[in-house]
């Protein structure tokens, strides 16, 4: 599996799977799962990072999403955008079918 | 074809009804992901990046008209349409919701499949030469001996927690379509003179080969085990393993690092050693009379007497220049006389390699039952099969496959490749390989061209775990990871049929943006460099790895 | 740790002890080490014996103990205890179908460690007739864990009529 963020990365946010449907999501405010990237929590720093995980990592957690980790995000003209491909892919769909994922339904 | 009787639908029932009761504990939290996700590996399910994947074991690559209909309406019904043909005779559906896994299982059970052991450390699907019973030359049908496998693999109590994952294939002919040499155990049925022109079937063992991280071809650790001692010697081979296979290090696991660590010569020791221990106990000979109930259901079907030639197919290819390409390339000779087998390439130019809408499945299980005695067959490079067609109907056939996109006539030619799903949607992928696939039958799309450059068989891999098969591709691709981008790697010289051989790499790798040209490259100097009559593998065979890396690292 | 044998909640007389530890007058489970070193200590006193097979990444081959090395003791073993370090290790399927089929061991063969509910119906066919349980685990529960499957298509150390054979 890819690396999903460097101990160098400077902005981070957590995603995970959702139990249900293996969705995509994002940890956002008030310990909400969202399936946009720009509705997730950025933050700034490793230690701010590691916080946010743990935050993410509630005892119930596992009721509702899986496969929870931090990745790495950069801070664009058009708002944060993944730095990786995978996470580029993950938040959009599958670049051979643009008619499925996320980038299907409309921003 | 195979019918299960009441014991083999009662035992899927009782699995689906099982895995429900898992998927509900699941969904109401009383099972632990950690839990959870050995037993849903059992059942073929995986998280995938976007979602689950459900992968359903298409026995041996044989499906029925009916069957590839059900196919079609659970990508319709539970998927967003489609279904993408794997290279181990499975189909795999992208966007199944957890809750509706025990509702699938259920449709798959009402015609006789199911997703049991498509993932997890045990024995997973048997898979088998795709033209088992039809080709010339064949010492018997391999799906005799598949099914047995099937049933006898399926819930084994004693290897269902393997070191790691165990795949089986089986072939009857000399020419080896299911890449044998490449899987932990591949067995080829041979005859064995016993005298006055009597002769008995058995089979040459091979053990140990594998893609992935460290490719090896198989060894061969016996040469003829008689047909009722096979469950015998498979079982020893298992334990074998199963007692002293690796468990320390993930990517140390298989048996082919066993055999490799420990030697050809003391691997078949230890199996003939197991061997004479379990064969001793006798009691794993498959009575006669089920060995032959189950074969009655692989017998010939009833072919009518036809001309070797049929006048309607000559003058169909005399005034359609298309269809007659698509005869030259797609079809294969049937052993019985005015008989055809029929290739449908799952690549058409620009498509995605082995994906298959829930219409295109409807269509083919329609002329299947219309033309191929309601049969179709998957094929480890992603296509299907009509195994039953006759020469004066292949032009309907032609015409209904191409109203679905499903005829292009590309069988074998460089724009046939094997792609994985790699980085669009696979959890383990380093790079996306469909795009490249995608781009490398762009490129090649002029029909004269890819004739004329013959046989090339690209298969391309999106991580090492190499799903693509690209170790054993004329031309192999990997893609890897540098710091979250994707670059892919070449090998040459692979080949997965009787003549195995693993791909050489030929040195650094390159960007998604320059690997089509680098491809190319290596197509034109092996314009330049072949003799007639080669193909690119013989020319590479016959030059070595030099001249096409001189080429292909030459600045421009 | 609860103990089901032969489908039944029992007792366990049972106690494993230490390499170095003093023999108690009572059942004990050893070590194959200890076992291999004072067999004949070990067979002298008059107590049920058992012994307990490793089954985890050790010795040079890292396949963890071999259950023939207990081909010779066997006489004097009431019990051999399995080991099942994690989920995903079955390396003891194949060594309680070695005890049953080939060295004809008839005494207990018992599942200890990571043993879970979703293994206990193949252990069960492999010969193994004894199952260290969590707290938690019914009767009840057990009884359903076997029963999920109710037929077999291989033989295997149990009664079970496979299906390639009764048809």
């Amino acid at each position: 599996m890819a690396q999903h963020a460097t101990k160098t990365a400077r902005f981070q946010a957590v995603t995970a799977n959702t139990v249900q449907q293996g969705e995509v999501v994002y940890f956002a405010e008030n310990g909400a799962w969202q399936p946009r990237l720009d509705q997730a929590i950025i933050v700034e720093g490793n230690e701010a990072a590691q916080a946010l995980l743990q935050k993410a990592q509630r005892p119930d957690a596992e009721l509702y999403v899986v496969n929870m980790y931090l990745f790495e995000v950069v801070k664009t003209k058009n708002g944060f955008k993944p730095l990786s491909v995978r996470e580029t892919i993950r938040a959009a769909g599958p670049t051979t079918r643009l008619d499925l994922g996320k980038q299907a339904q409309g921003e | 074809m195979y019918r299960y009787d009441e014991f083999d639908q009662q035992l899927v029932n009782e699995r689906v009804a099982q895995f429900s009761g898992q998927v509900a504990r699941r969904i109401k939290g009383e099972l632990s992901e950690d839990a959870f996700k050995p037993l849903r590996l059992m059942n073929g399910l995986y998280l995938q990046l976007h979602a689950y994947m459900l992968r359903v074991a298409i026995p041996y690559g044989t499906l029925s008209a009916r069957q590839m209909r059900k196919l079609a309406h659970i990508a319709r019904t539970y998927d967003k349409g489609y279904g993408h043909f794997t290279t181990r005779q499975n189909i795999q559906y992208n966007w199944p919701k957890l809750a509706e896994i025990p509702d699938i299982l259920n449709e798959l059970a009402e015609v006789e499949m199911h997703a049991i052991q498509t993932s997890g450390n045990c024995i997973r699907n048997i898979t088998a030469d795709q033209y088992a019973g039809v080709i010339e030359g064949e010492v018997e049908d391999p799906r005799i001996t598949a099914e047995i496998m099937r049933q006898w693999s399926s819930f084994h109590p004693e290897f269902s927690y393997l070191p790691r994952k165990f795949k089986i294939a089986v072939t009857a002919h000399k020419n080896d379509r299911a890449a044998i040499r490449f899987h932990d155990i591949g067995l080829v049925a041979v005859k064995r003179d016993i005298g006055e022109k009597n002769y008995e079937i058995g089979y040459e063992v091979h053990v140990g080969g594998g893609l992935g991280r460290t490719p090896f071809i198989a060894k061969k650790i016996r040469d003829f085990v008689p047909k009722a001692q096979l469950l015998a010697y498979l079982e020893a081979i298992m334990r074998v393993y199963n007692m002293l296979g690796r468990r320390d290090n993930l990517f140390k696991a298989r048996i082919k690092i066993l055999v490799h660590e420990i030697g050809e010569d003391e691997m078949r020791r230890l199996v003939e050693a197991e061997f004479a221990h379990i064969d001793a106990a006798k009691i794993l000979a498959v009575p006669k009379q089920e060995l032959d109930r189950i074969g009655a259901y692989f017998a010939p079907p009833n072919y009518e007497s036809l001309p070797a030639e049929s006048d309607i197919l000559d003058k169909a290819r005399s005034t359609d220049k298309a269809f007659d390409h698509w005869v030259q390339t797609n079809i294969v000779d049937h052993k019985i006389k005015g008989y055809a087998i029929v290739n449908i390439s799952l690549k058409p130019i620009g498509g995605v390699p082995g994906d298959a809408n829930a219409e295109q499945m409807d269509a083919i299980a329609d002329i299947a039952s219309q033309y191929s005695l309601d049969e179709i067959r998957v094929t480890h490079e992603q296509n299907l099969v009509l195994p039953y067609v006759k020469k004066h109907d292949l032009k309907n056939v032609y015409d209904m496959l191409a109203a679905q996109n499903l005829a292009t006539p590309n069988l074998g030619l460089i724009s046939d490749s094997i792609a994985c799903p790699g980085l669009d949607y696979c959890e383990l992928a380093n790079a996306r390989s469909i795009p490249l696939a995608q781009e490398i039958s762009q490129r090649f799309a002029d029909l004269d061209r890819q004739y004329d450059i013959g046989e090339l068989k690209v298969k391309i891999s999106g991580c090492i775990n190499a799903c693509g098969h690209h170790h054993v591709g004329h031309i192999g691709i990997l893609g890897v990871d540098k710091k979250g981008t994707e670059f892919y790697q070449l090998s040459l010289g692979g080949a997965g049929d009787e003549t195995a051989s693993i791909g050489q790499i030929t040195g650094p790798a390159f960007t998604g943006d320059e690997i089509v040209d680098a491809v190319e490259k290596l197509v034109t100097s092996y314009i330049d460099l072949r003799q007639p009559g080669e193909r690119f593998l013989d020319t590479y065979r016959r030059v070595g790895l030099t001249p096409f890396k001189e080429q292909l690292y030459a600045p421009d | 740790m609860p103990l089901i044998k032969d489908k039944q909640f029992v007792d366990d007389p049972f106690t494993q002890i230490d390499d170095q530890a003093a023999l108690p007058d009572s059942p004990v489970i050893v070590s194959l080490a200890r076992l291999q070193t004072e067999a004949q200590t070990l067979a002298a006193r008059n107590q049920p014996l058992g012994v307990i097979i490793r089954a985890d990444n050790i010795g040079k081959t890292k396949a963890g103990e071999n259950v023939r090395d207990l081909t010779d003791y066997l006489p004097i073993l009431s019990l051999v205890a399995l080991e099942f370090p994690e989920f995903r290790n079955g390396r003891g399927f194949s060594a309680a179908r070695i005890l049953r089929d080939e060295l004809h061991f008839t005494g207990e063969i018992r599942a200890v460690g990571e043993v879970a509910f979703d293994q206990w119906a193949f252990m069960m066919r492999c010969g193994i007739n004894a199952f260290e349980v969590g707290a938690h685990v019914t009767l009840a529960q057990f009884s359903e864990a076997l029963g999920e499957l109710s037929k077999a298509y291989q033989p295997a150390c149990d009664d079970k009529k496979p299906i390639l054979w009764r048809r």
